[in-house]
């Protein structure tokens, strides 16, 4: 496939135009990075190409100016505002894999790739799966083969016309989103989200009826009302990627199969996507024990991320818990095992990046939803999963949380364990104000008394301190020794020079 | 029965000194629960309103049909002394009405813990053995329990009926095998020697052994026949007794007591002559049908028989004309309440055991003098599942004050530590509860001496805790249990339909709650894991789960697993370095295995993080050979701070070691918790970090570069240090008839146990033979075994160590190499082992 309709450079050039924009980031992967100078080269001479032909020589050889984009913060899947910002741009043209979260200040344009795919073999598998699922299926697709589907639908449609015999296929196509991104927050609302209505198209198979509408990894579909998601087949075509898991674990309730268009077949065995689900709800049980919480930032593109930010915040304050934000790019091992003291991580980023394998980590990562899950008093596992923000505010209404009357049960240690209030050290105890006045004021004051404390370094274990302060005192290694023999002052050092990866004095060290 | 309101027995339990608390312990299929249903037929209490529908112990459908007890089930007797017989008496005393709490426990190993709870709210222990088969390892086991606990034990040698009816031994071999049960049993007692509880052992001749038929619902102790000849041969009932067992033999011929048998062929041993032949005679005659001769003799002897009862015929007979003559009741609750203390008598040196604070202090002393007025200490032994579905009872003793319906009581759980506030709760007992047969009555208040079940605590109690009132702050908890069971046999549970998950949580939670020894946790993988001590108990724990705490919400189960020990043959083959992610810090270490006996000294305690150093190091320089320094130099224990593995620091001269330790600290404890095998807990081993190289700039060696390579190096020195597996190991006993034997051996080499000890129980043609099992060959065994003997062995399986398995895991196609496959691919980890490499780095 050739440059020009791999990257969709008219497009891309058109819409440039059309909207004025004078400063574009184009924002590659690290995969496509490669090819980022010849795109840049080809996307301006259309661009030129195209003001000559429409002739708007008026406006001065002002021309766009195209910046480059690479090794992006966050996860490559979405549109990097910040680092757009950094050069003022007006756009934002995202390259490759795309998870299609909304954008909070800056229009975006996405060029999705296109990946070869096999048409005849799909509609054939999908037609397979169709014919012996013996219930509706809905195709998804991963967006690189978006250009694709058109293809794929007309074949579908001439085979069911073939087929008539078996007039009972029901096959759904869902759709992307839309290709263009517009920031939602204009309007300034609290909540930064508006539901994206923009570009859809009706259904196949409905007319205009009520309908709910089912959303993922930027692919809409509507399911009629009178019928659930729940009775629906899915059918993806795509790699194993980050947006399939997501899909896997939305619909946790639907027969999945998956047909691999690199190799060519149909994957029906998802056991290990199932089991991620279980891994989950693990981590969930986890996190229901831990004390200290750190709540990784790992976007400030998402449409919303602030306000999930603090609405984590208070969920976890509110379940009794300390909360430290963390703003670090991409979590590693080995950077948040710099915060030995956070027993869980929330990671609050957009649906495809946020859900972590953290088994090499020292402590678990979860997703927003799974913190609500685990924090808030009273909510269940119930297999229902939610990636995205927008879902998500939806289903946390201001319920009044009620004080939980049972001591909760964690499965980690097989028995009941108090959860710590930090607001009030009387809570735990089920006491009102009025004890401290009357008869057992004393035994109050007493109990509060000094009591020596066990000077053994537990708290340097997860899930005993209570506060970062807390685990830190009860570090053996508090810093530097004051040497309290020696008063009088020390003669001056010349301290190292040098990068921290070799110091000068460490040059001839490295070499041998 | 006897009939009672609630306020009739509530006003005996304020007499102190005439409660006996006491279970009824033995091995299992020994006959307890008969025994006991004979006394409950006798005296229990129930209710006056429910009198007409009387139904014996309430058991369970399951208990019924396996025909065995399951959980320990409290009945409340109650027994009125005669004057006469109270005569001898010198303890302290009320009238003459006694109320017993009797806890009938399961003599099935898998059980134990039920046991364990029953000794805990009990003083005193009725041991009921059988008199052809001993004394058997559970009967030991519980003894051993009953006795650290400082429980004063009776001794009734049971299925007497055997002897005259099944073997038909004649008096003097009858005589000797009885002697023999008690010998044995007093073999154990004797070993445990406590001034204060005084000699524990049993003798027949002072009334501490009763020798019963719990079947045919009779039994007697020598008081029963000293008492009926005493006046014959005009000494008192004391010297009569002495006189009935040991070395006393009486010639009707010549009517003289003699300590040697003459020879003479009249000549009889006293026990011989006057207890158990009037007895054999009574049941031949009644076997026999001889009627004519039976009246008269009946009549010497002071028993009437009803007229219709006159018409049975041979067993029915017999039964009946000795349960006239002997019942049960009277013989073993005399004798439970002669010899057993009461409450008041038995705190006074069990404190010491039950209280863990000083002994001093106003809780010790209320404790002690049980009293009433004090303060309120109440242990909770278990939850008790209520009727209505969800709810528990938290059942337990007051040991001092009195707790009443409304009381606001300081709930103090098991890891609660004085002056923290982890685990307390404060909340109201909404009712206090006593049990009267079936039914349960609520009454105002239940005084300290007594058991009592309380409403409304639940929520709180998760097995056992103790509470106190809510004022008493400075209370320390009375000591939590030790259970002589623990849990290796799991079983991963998910239920059918996925939305039934929320059931399942919460019936997993109740199944915790109501069984003390059952673990319900989650694994990494997100499968719901129950475990239990034995097959059986998880067969009844799942019932339950299903039946009782899910509303019959099915659920599926994985085939039963057990869980392995990671752990080391020798010393890391050489010393093994991992860079930090930066490759700025490099830590050197080797692992070896810890010496012989250390790990299980770190088990039981005996060395563990809160130690004195120097008491440590004395420990492990004298019995493990330790070098003193190196002592103080282990830095932590692990997992979870004080498991079977440590860390021991052996450079010499780093600088900014001490500024690392904490990071090496976190990072051992997560890596001996999931071992490099198959993330399974390390279990003895010692790893030594021999150099640390660091960077000079502090930032760059913090926790998140020095945490995650102290966990490599310690899987890369494990790798090197021959890695093996430890699996769970069941001492088996056994006791069959010879007969049986080659079945067992063969059973038994088929699962890959081996025998270590076999022995003829002297006088029987039993043979006690002691093998060790692999847990994991145990599932299915007892069944196998009972069909490769025709039924006649049975198994008792306990836990006993962690075994090595010789074979390298590391070497593909191995057992081992394949058991951590399985263990990977159920875990849902990569099912090939993360290669040295990975882990170890080069220079």
């Amino acid at each position: 496939m050739d440059l020009e309709s791999f990257y969709e450079i008219d497009r891309t050039a058109e819409f440039i135009l059309s909207r004025n924009f004078a400063r574009v980031a184009l924002q590659f992967p690290d995969d496509l990075l490669k090819d980022s100078t010849k795109v840049v080269r080809a996307l301006r001479t259309k661009l030129a190409s195209l003001r000559a032909s429409s002739g708007e020589e008026n406006r001065g050889d002002h021309d766009v100016g195209l910046f480059v984009m690479a090794d992006i913060t966050f996860g490559s899947c979405c549109v990097d505002e910040v680092g757009a910002s950094h050069i003022n741009a007006d756009c934002v043209i995202h390259y490759g894999h795309t998870c299609l979260t909304p954008t909070s200040t800056l229009p975006a344009f996405f060029v999705f790739g296109k990946a070869p795919i096999n048409v005849s073999t799909c509609v054939n598998n999908l037609l397979h799966t169709a014919s012996t699922a013996g219930q509706p299926v809905m195709v998804l697709f991963g967006l690189e083969y978006a250009y694709a589907m058109l293809d794929v639908r007309k074949a579908v449609l001439e085979a069911l016309l073939s087929y008539e015999s078996q007039a009972e296929l029901e096959i759904q196509f869902s759709d992307v989103v839309c290709s263009v991104l517009d920031p939602s927050g204009k309007s300034g609302d609290s909540c930064g989200i508006t539901e994206l209505v923009g570009v859809s198209h009706a259904n196949d198979a409905v007319g205009v009826q009520s309908i709910t509408r089912h959303s993922t990894g930027g692919l809409v579909w509507n399911v009629p009302q009178g019928r659930k998601v729940e009775e629906y087949s899915m059918f993806w075509i795509g790699s194993e990627n980050a947006a399939f898991a997501n899909l896997v674990l939305t619909f946790n309730g639907c027969e999945i199969v998956r047909y691999d268009a690199t190799e060519d077949r149909l994957v029906t065995d998802l056991s290990q996507q199932r089991k991620i689900l279980k891994r989950r709800y693990f981590l969930v049980e986890k996190a229901k024990d831990a004390n200290i919480v750190g709540i990784l930032v790992g976007t400030l593109g998402v449409a919303g991320y602030l306000h999930m930010i603090h609405q984590m915040k208070e969920l976890v304050t509110g379940a009794g818990k300390k909360a430290y934000i963390l703003a670090m790019g991409r979590p590693n091992p080995a950077k948040l095992a710099n915060f030995p003291e956070c027993d869980v991580f929330i990671y609050v980023s957009c649906a495809q990046t946020a859900l972590l394998d953290s088994k090499e980590f020292l402590a678990p990562v979860i997703t927003p939803f799974e913190a609500m899950i685990a924090f808030k008093s009273g909510s269940q596992w119930t297999g229902e999963y939610v990636m995205e923000f927008r879902d998500l505010i939806k289903l946390s209404p201001e319920e009044v949380r009620k004080p939980s009357e049972e001591a909760r049960f964690s499965f980690l240690q097989g028995g009941y364990v108090e959860d710590q209030n930090l607001d009030g050290i009387l809570a735990p105890l089920g006491l009102d104000e009025e004890d401290y006045e009357g008869d057992l004021a004393l035994a109050r004051a007493a109990e509060k008394a000094l009591s020596l404390r066990d000077r053994c370094p537990n708290s340097v274990v997860k899930g005993m301190a209570k506060s970062g302060a807390e685990f830190l005192a009860a570090r053996t290694y508090h810093g530097l020794d004051m040497d309290s023999y020696s008063s009088s002052p020390e003669p001056f050092i010349v301290g190292r020079t040098g990068k921290a990866s070799g110091y000068e004095d460490e040059k001839s060290r490295e070499k041998d | 029965m006897v009939k009672f309101t609630a306020d009739e027995l509530r006003r005996i339990m304020d007499y102190k000194h005439n409660i006996r608390n006491m279970s009824v312990i033995a091995h299992v299929d020994h006959g307890k629960s008969t025994l006991t249903d004979s006394l409950v037929a006798a005296a229990g209490i129930i209710a006056q309103e429910v009198a007409g529908d009387v139904r014996m112990t309430d058991t369970r459908a399951d208990e019924a049909e396996r025909g065995i007890t399951i959980k320990s089930t409290g009945i409340s007797l109650y027994y009125e002394m005669s004057d006469d017989s109270l005569k001898r008496y010198t303890g302290e005393r009320n009238g003459n009405e006694y109320l017993i709490n009797l806890i009938d426990s399961p003599g099935h190993v898998d059980f134990s813990s039920e046991v364990t709870a029953a000794l805990r709210i009990t003083d005193g222990a009725l041991v009921v053995v059988d008199c052809v088969e001993g004394v058997c390892v559970q009967t030991e086991t519980v003894l051993r329990q009953a006795l650290g606990e400082r429980i004063r034990p009776v001794l009734t040698v049971n299925k007497m009926d055997r002897c005259f009816l099944e073997l038909q031994v004649d008096g003097e071999e009858a005589y000797q095998t009885f002697q023999r049960v008690i010998e044995n049993a007093n073999v154990i007692m004797a070993t445990y020697e406590d001034p204060l509880l005084g000699d524990v052992q049993v003798y027949p001749e002072k009334g501490t052994v009763a020798f019963s038929a719990g079947l045919h619902g009779w039994a007697f102790t020598l008081t029963n026949f000293a008492r009926m000849y005493a006046s014959k041969f005009g000494v008192d009932e004391s010297k009569m007794m002495e006189r009935l067992w040991g070395e006393n033999y009486f010639d009707p011929a010549t009517k003289k007591w003699t300590s040697k048998n003459t020879g003479s062929p009249s000549c009889k041993r006293g026990f011989v002559q006057f207890c158990y032949e009037p007895i054999k005679q009574i049941i031949t005659t009644c076997m026999n049908d001889q009627k004519d001769k039976l009246w008269p003799m009946l009549q010497k002897l002071g028993v009437t028989m009803k007229s219709d009862e006159k018409d049975l015929m041979g067993k029915a007979l017999m039964k009946r004309v000795m349960q006239t003559w002997l019942p049960a009741s009277t013989a073993l609750l005399e004798m439970m309440i002669f010899h057993l203390p009461s409450p008041s008598k038995a705190q006074k040196y069990r404190v010491e055991n039950l209280y863990e604070g000083p002994l001093d202090d106003q809780y010790a002393t209320a404790i002690r003098n049980c009293d009433p007025e004090g303060p309120l200490m109440l242990y909770v032994s278990k939850m008790i599942p209520a009727s209505d579905k969800g709810r528990f009872f938290a059942f337990g003793r007051v040991f001092s004050g009195k707790v009443s319906t409304g009381l606001k009581v300081r709930i103090m759980g098991p890891n609660y530590v004085p002056g923290e506030k982890k685990d307390l709760y404060v909340k109201s007992v909404q009712r206090t509860v006593i049990w009267m047969g079936k039914r349960q009555e609520t009454v105002e208040d239940v005084p300290c001496g007594n058991t009592v079940a309380m409403v409304g605590l639940d929520q709180f109690i998760t097995k056992n805790a103790t509470l106190t009132n809510e004022k008493e702050v400075d209370a320390h908890p009375i000591r939590a249990m030790k259970f002589s069971v623990s849990p290796v046999v799991r079983v991963a549970v998910q239920c059918k339909v996925a939305s039934d998950l929320p059931k399942l949580v919460e019936g997993l939670k109740r199944l915790a709650k109501s069984d003390p020894m059952v673990v319900c946790s989650i694994e990494e993988s997100g499968e719901h894991i129950i475990a239990g001590a034995g097959e059986l108990h998880l067969e009844i724990c799942l019932k339950d789960l299903q039946d009782d705490f899910m509303g019959g919400a099915e659920i599926v189960k994985s085939d039963p697993v057990v869980s392995f020990r990671e752990t080391v043959l020798e010393k890391s083959c050489r010393t093994v370095m991992s860079k930090s992610p930066n490759k700025h810090n490099r830590l050197y270490m080797e692992a070896r295995p810890l010496e012989e006996g250390l790990a299980e000294a770190i088990d039981d305690g005996r060395i563990g993080p809160r130690d004195d150093p120097k008491a440590r190091s004395k420990i492990l320089s004298e019995e493990f050979g330790w070098d003193k320094d190196l002592a103080k130099k282990i830095w932590c224990f692990g997992p979870e701070t004080t498991g079977p593995n440590m860390v021991v620091d052996m450079c010499k001269g780093v600088q900014y070691l001490n500024e690392i330790k904490d990071s090496v600290v976190a990072g051992f404890q997560w890596a001996s918790k999931e071992g490099a095998l198959a993330e399974e807990n390390m279990r003895g081993i010692c790893f030594e970090v021999c150099d640390v190289v660091l960077h000079a700039d502090a930032i760059h060696r913090g926790g998140g570069q020095v945490i995650p390579t102290a966990r490599r190096v310690i899987y890369a020195s494990q790798l090197t240090a021959k890695p093996r597996l430890l699996e769970p190991v069941y001492l088996v006993e056994i006791q069959a008839p010879e007969q049986a034997l080659g079945g067992i051996y063969s059973v038994l080499n088929q699962k890959r146990g081996h025998v270590f000890e076999e022995m003829q129980r002297p006088g029987t043609p039993l043979y006690n033979i002691k093998a060790y099992l692999p847990v994991i060959e145990s599932f299915g065994f007892s069944s196998t075994l009972r069909a490769a003997t025709s039924g006649q062995a049975f198994p008792q399986c306990v836990f006993d160590h962690w075994d090595m398995m010789s074979s390298d895991p590391l070497e593909p196609g191995s057992q081992a190499a394949q058991l951590v496959t399985d263990i990977r691919k159920r875990k849902g980890l990569k099912e090939q082992m993360t290669p040295l490499s990975e882990f170890e780095d080069k220079l």
